[in-house]
Parts: structure tokens; C-alpha cells; sequence
């Protein structure tokens, strides 16, 4: 997240609804989100809307990211305050599939990204699971173990 | 309306803040980089490319008759050490030729094969040329007083006028173009924008990826070579081969110092002449060639003594939960006390730090797939052994992205008798797991989950 004055000025609330439980997907499954924009000030207007289901790396690495589904919204009818909740579908890709390693992390999340007239930008991240590929290391830091 | 901060700080791993800054910033270095470019490839036009174009597109040709004989004096702009300025002579000559019925003379120092030089030489040069011989010249219809004797093109003057300026101006271009596409868009919108062609972007460094699977390398490197008996042959990823390599240009150029050194203290010595200074300088550098050429030679005799590993797989690219036969052949002569092969998950990261670019590889999953023990190995005749691995079911796929890699691979380590041990890694690309029909697929949940930011 871009923003280091948050407390200053009006924090949006974002929530968004995953269509499956634990938010756990299987790849090519079809993913639905719906989401709802609160918390906007009468006074702040909206640039834009981005929507994006991505993944990025985490880890000791610098952080890489692929962006599977993307739409920005700037068509003031479709934007807060007249329209605060909004949906979208994709189909989820083959890879790469979640993964939570001790150095390299793979993870996959919405966002929704609100542009400000002002200048300022605010995200909101949610994050979710594709395939179920145990974590690499055990907090132990014995070697991980991969069922055969 | 506020501005950018200049500093972000690192929140984890990730840096924020001061991102218009940072791409302000590298907006105006393409931008300087491309307006020099311009500037360069407009003096190299406006000075030298375009008054020889001119020459050999506008200039007249007409008779003339050579009326005199002189030098052009060229003096340097800067003394020399004993504080006289260095001087160069070009010979010239004084042609008489009509333009529209009116004769004209003027001096032309664009003889042919005449370069600046030393005086004896220009002299010399100009006693090919005698008074009143008829040659053929080119003036200029807009200034007739200009003259010259010869037309052509300088090859050498062209390719420096595409090479240097049009480097400029596409690096600064391509640089440039990207930084206003970017400009003002967030990460993914970034991401999700097709980039430039490959050409065009030098700083592109992403992995190519295999089709319809994001994130996994492509495999086709592993599968262009087949095997004698399974279907592939793996390729050898052998880093102790480039720093043989490193070691082998190292010893090679140094050595070379060594004897452009050696060669004029020997001169020197030969004459009679004791230079103490390039003596003292000698000694460490011929010491220091010995031992490269120890070290260089010491690793090749290390990496061809053992013999050469060979590994040969069924399939590939492979899918967890499935098992392949794997082929090892190991070359050489002698006794190995100890010969295995493991399965390892590799992940590697790269980042920054400071001004250094650093890679971490970590193992975090390793499995022995066999062990041979007290191998005798006999020349011409390798040992060979089939075994089976085991992709895990739950397996993470291999996976590649700019910085960060979870890698897959086969490391055979042997233990010679009589010499060091070794190991030899061989890549392997997982695919992720295939895709079960939508019929047996556990149907989900549809309670919902929901996240609040």
C-alpha cells in the first residue's frame, strides 16, 4: 500500500466476497468476486477504480508479480459514491499455484486499488489460495516433508 | 495537491513510496541519454555528414589546370611538454577552372590519399603533382571558390554516426517511451500492459515461460537432446565449467602482461640497461601468472580426470505424483567409494544489497534416490545403472520469475579414490499437476468468504 498519511485522511473500506469457502481455488477453476466500497467522503471524487487478481513473490527476493485479471474503471457512472459494490468473474490460470517456501513465497490475491482526484491512491488486498501445496519448511526448520 | 516524497521506506520486503520520484527520475536519464544522441547525430550531420553529401550530390564536375603547389599548416591547440606547439602539413594545391565562362582559382586540400603528416612527407607527396597538368574537379554552384579533387564516402565516418548517436537514441527512446507509459499507473496496472518488443526493452530480464503455464520455465533446453536408451538426455548445469573458464582467461590474459613485461626488462637487460622499478614490478606478477596457471590447470585436471555423468530420463517436462526412470552413466577409470544420486527442490532469490546484486539458493527438499557403493570403473567401458523417482504428489512445479526461482533437480555426488569429491547437477522442470475432467472434481463450497480491508 502507497499511502503513509492514511490516518490523516479518509480510509475507504473495501470488502469483497470469494465464492469459495477458505478461499481456496483449484487452477482453471472460475473464481467470483463481488465487492463493496464504503467509508468514501462526500468531498473526495474518484479517478478510478483498478480491479486485479494477481500473483506476486514475497521473500528474501525482490518482489515479482503477474497480473492474471485486470480492469480499470474511470466511467464516473460506475464509480463511488453512485455505484459502491461491483463484481467480477475469471477463470484462474494453470500456475503458478500458491506456495508458501522459506525463502521464496508465491501468493495470490485481489486488489482493489481506489484512484483519488487529489492524487492519492488507496489498495486493499485479499489474498487466497490456489492449489493446496504445503508449505516447504516446518517453523522447526526441519527439512520440509512432501508426501509421496 | 501534494507532492511526491522523495524517500520510502522498506516495509518487509517490499519498498514504498517515492515511486513518481523514482520514475521522474528515470524519465530524465532517457531523456538526457536521448537528447545527446540527437545532439551528437546533429553535429556528426550538420559538421561532416551532410558537407560530404553535398559534395558528392550538388558539387560540379569541370576541368582545371593545377596553377600552384603549397602547404596547408595545421598547428595543435595545446603545447607539448617542452611547450612548443605540435604542427602537421597537408599539401594543397591552386586550381584554375571556369564556372559559367568566368575562370576562377581557389586552393583545394582535399587531395587524394593526402593526409595531415609531417613537412618532409607533405613535400614529398606533392612532387606527384606538376604545374599545369589538367585534372578534373568538382565546385560548389552555390560558392564556387569551393573546390575539391576528389569525391567518396568515409565508410568509418557513417558507421560511427549510426552506431554511437543511434545507440543513444535508442536506448534513451525505448527508455524514455517506457517511462511514459508507466507514468502515474499502479503495479498491476503496469503488469497487466503488454510491454515493449524484446528488441526495444534492454532492461527486460524475464524468464520465458512455458505455454498456458505462467511462472513455469520453459523446458525446451532439457528436451533437445535425446538419450541412448531412455528418451532425453538431461543437460549438465555445471558452474564449476564457467569458473574453469574464468580461471582460464584470467591465467591467459595475465601471463600475457607477464611477457609484454618480460620481454622489455629482458631488452633492457640485454643492452646493458638494470630498470630496478621493472624488476621489482616483474617479481609479484610473474608470481602471481605461476600461480593462475596452477590453479587453472589444477581445475582442469579435476574436471576431466573423473570421467564424465551422463544422466538419461523417460520424460519430461515432469508431473508430481508420477514416476520416471532415470539412467545414470558414470565415465572415468578407478574406484569410486561412494556414487549417489539425490532429488532436490532448490529455491533461489535475488536481491539487492546496497550496490550488489546477490543470489541465494536454499535446498529445502531432498531425497536420495540411490547410493552405489565401491564402483570400479574401467576405461571405454562406463558404469551404467537404472533406477526410479518419485515426483511428490503435493510437489511445488518449478517455478521461475525474475528474482525469485523454485527449482527442481537430479545432483549426482561421487567420492573417487584418488580424487576429490564432486557433484554434477542435471535441471529438471515439474510441471504442475494435470487437470482432472470437471466431472471429478470435488465440488466446492459456495458459503463465501469474506475479507474487509
Amino acid at each position: 500500500m502507497s499511502q503513509a498519511n492514511q490516518a490523516l485522511v479518509s480510509s475507504p473500506s473495501v470488502a469483497v466476497h470469494f465464492d469459495h469457502s477458505h478461499r481456496l481455488y483449484e487452477p482453471q477453476d472460475r473464481l467470483a468476486i463481488r465487492y463493496s466500497i464504503d467509508g468514501i467522503e462526500n468531498n473526495e471524487r474518484i479517478r478510478a477504480v483498478e480491479l486485479s487478481m494477481l500473483w506476486y513473490t514475497e521473500g528474501k527476493g525482490e518482489e515479482d508479480l503477474g497480473v492474471h485479471f485486470f480492469e480499470r474503471i474511470t466511467d464516473r457512472e460506475r464509480l463511488p459514491p453512485t455505484v459502491t459494490i461491483g463484481s467480477f468473474v475469471s477463470q484462474l490460470p494453470l500456475s503458478p499455484l500458491s506456495y508458501e517456501g522459506l525463502i521464496v513465497k508465491v501468493r495470490w490475491c485481489v486488489r482493489v486499488r481506489i484512484f483519488f482526484a487529489g492524487g492519492r491512491d488507496f489498495v486493499s488486498e485479499h489474498v487466497f489460495e490456489l492449489g493446496e501445496i504445503p508449505p516447504a519448511h516446518t517453523p522447526s526448520g526441519d527439512p520440509a516433508k512432501l508426501s509421496a | 495537491m501534494r507532492l511526491p516524497r522523495f524517500f520510502g521506506k522498506k516495509r518487509g520486503h517490499r519498498r514504498t513510496g517515492s515511486q513518481a520520484w523514482g520514475s521522474f527520475g528515470e524519465g530524465l536519464f532517457y531523456c538526457v541519454l536521448l537528447v545527446a544522441g540527437l545532439g551528437f547525430a546533429g553535429l556528426l550531420l550538420s559538421g561532416a555528414a551532410a558537407p560530404e553529401w553535398r559534395v558528392n550530390h550538388d558539387f560540379v564536375e569541370t576541368p582545371c589546370t593545377i596553377m600552384g603547389k603549397g602547404l596547408a599548416r595545421y598547428s595543435s591547440q595545446e603545447a607539448d611538454l617542452a611547450g612548443s606547439f605540435a604542427k602537421q602539413w597537408q599539401p594543397c594545391l591552386r586550381l584554375r577552372y571556369q564556372v559559367a565562362d568566368i575562370s576562377h582559382e581557389s586552393w583545394s586540400t582535399a587531395l587524394p590519399r593526402s593526409s595531415r603528416t609531417d613537412r618532409p612527407t607533405a613535400i614529398a607527396r606533392l612532387t606527384a603533382w606538376r604545374l599545369n597538368d589538367e585534372l578534373t574537379c568538382w565546385y560548389d554552384p552555390a560558392d564556387p571558390n569551393s573546390v575539391v579533387l576528389e569525391r567518396g564516402y568515409n565508410w568509418w565516418l557513417w558507421l560511427l554516426m549510426l552506431l554511437l548517436p543511434g545507440a543513444l537514441i535508442v536506448f534513451g527512446g525505448s527508455g524514455l517511451v517506457q517511462a511514459i507509459r508507466v507514468w502515474g499507473k499502479s503495479e498491476e496496472h503496469r503488469a497487466a500492459s503488454a510491454g515493449l518488443p524484446e528488441m526495444l526493452d534492454p532492461m527486460d530480464h524475464s524468464p520465458s515461460e512455458a505455454p498456458d503455464h505462467p511462472g513455469v520455465p520453459i523446458c525446451d533446453d532439457l528436451i533437445n537432446s535425446p538419450g541412448t536408451i531412455l528418451r532425453y538426455r538431461l543437460p549438465i548445469e555445471s558452474p564449476e565449467s564457467w569458473t574453469l573458464l574464468g580461471l582460464g582467461l584470467f591465467a591467459m590474459l595475465w601471463n600475457a602482461v607477464v611477457v609484454v613485461l618480460a620481454v622489455g626488462a629482458g631488452l633492457d637487460l640485454l643492452g646493458g640497461k638494470i630498470d630496478l622499478l621493472l624488476f621489482a614490478l616483474l617479481v609479484p606478477f610473474v608470481v602471481v601468472g605461476i600461480v593462475s596457471v596452477c590453479v587453472f590447470l589444477r581445475g582442469l585436471i579435476l574436471a576431466t580426470a573423473v570421467g564424465t555423468t551422463q544422466l538419461e530420463i523417460s520424460a519430461h517436462p515432469l508431473r508430481p505424483g508420477e514416476r520416471y526412470d532415470v539412467l545414470l552413466g558414470q565415465g572415468g577409470s578407478g574406484t569410486f567409494r561412494t556414487l549417489t544420486m539425490t532429488l532436490e527442490l532448490v529455491e533461489q532469490a535475488t536481491f539487492r544489497q546496497g550496490t550488489d546484486t546477490r543470489t541465494e539458493q536454499l535446498v529445502v527438499w531432498k531425497e536420495q534416490v540411490h547410493a552405489w557403493q565401491d564402483i570400479q570403473l574401467v576405461p571405454n567401458a562406463r558404469f551404467e545403472s537404472r533406477v526410479t523417482i518419485l515426483i511428490p504428489q503435493d510437489a511445488m512445479h518449478s517455478f521461475t520469475s525474475e528474482h525469485n526461482a523454485v527449482n527442481w533437480r537430479l545432483v549426482v555426488h561421487g567420492l573417487p579414490e584418488r580424487w576429490p569429491s564432486f557433484s554434477r547437477i542435471f535441471p529438471l522442470i515439474v510441471f504442475p499437476p494435470e487437470i482432472a475432467p470437471p466431472s471429478s472434481k470435488k465440488s466446492s463450497s459456495r458459503s463465501g468468504q469474506e475479507g474487509v480491508l
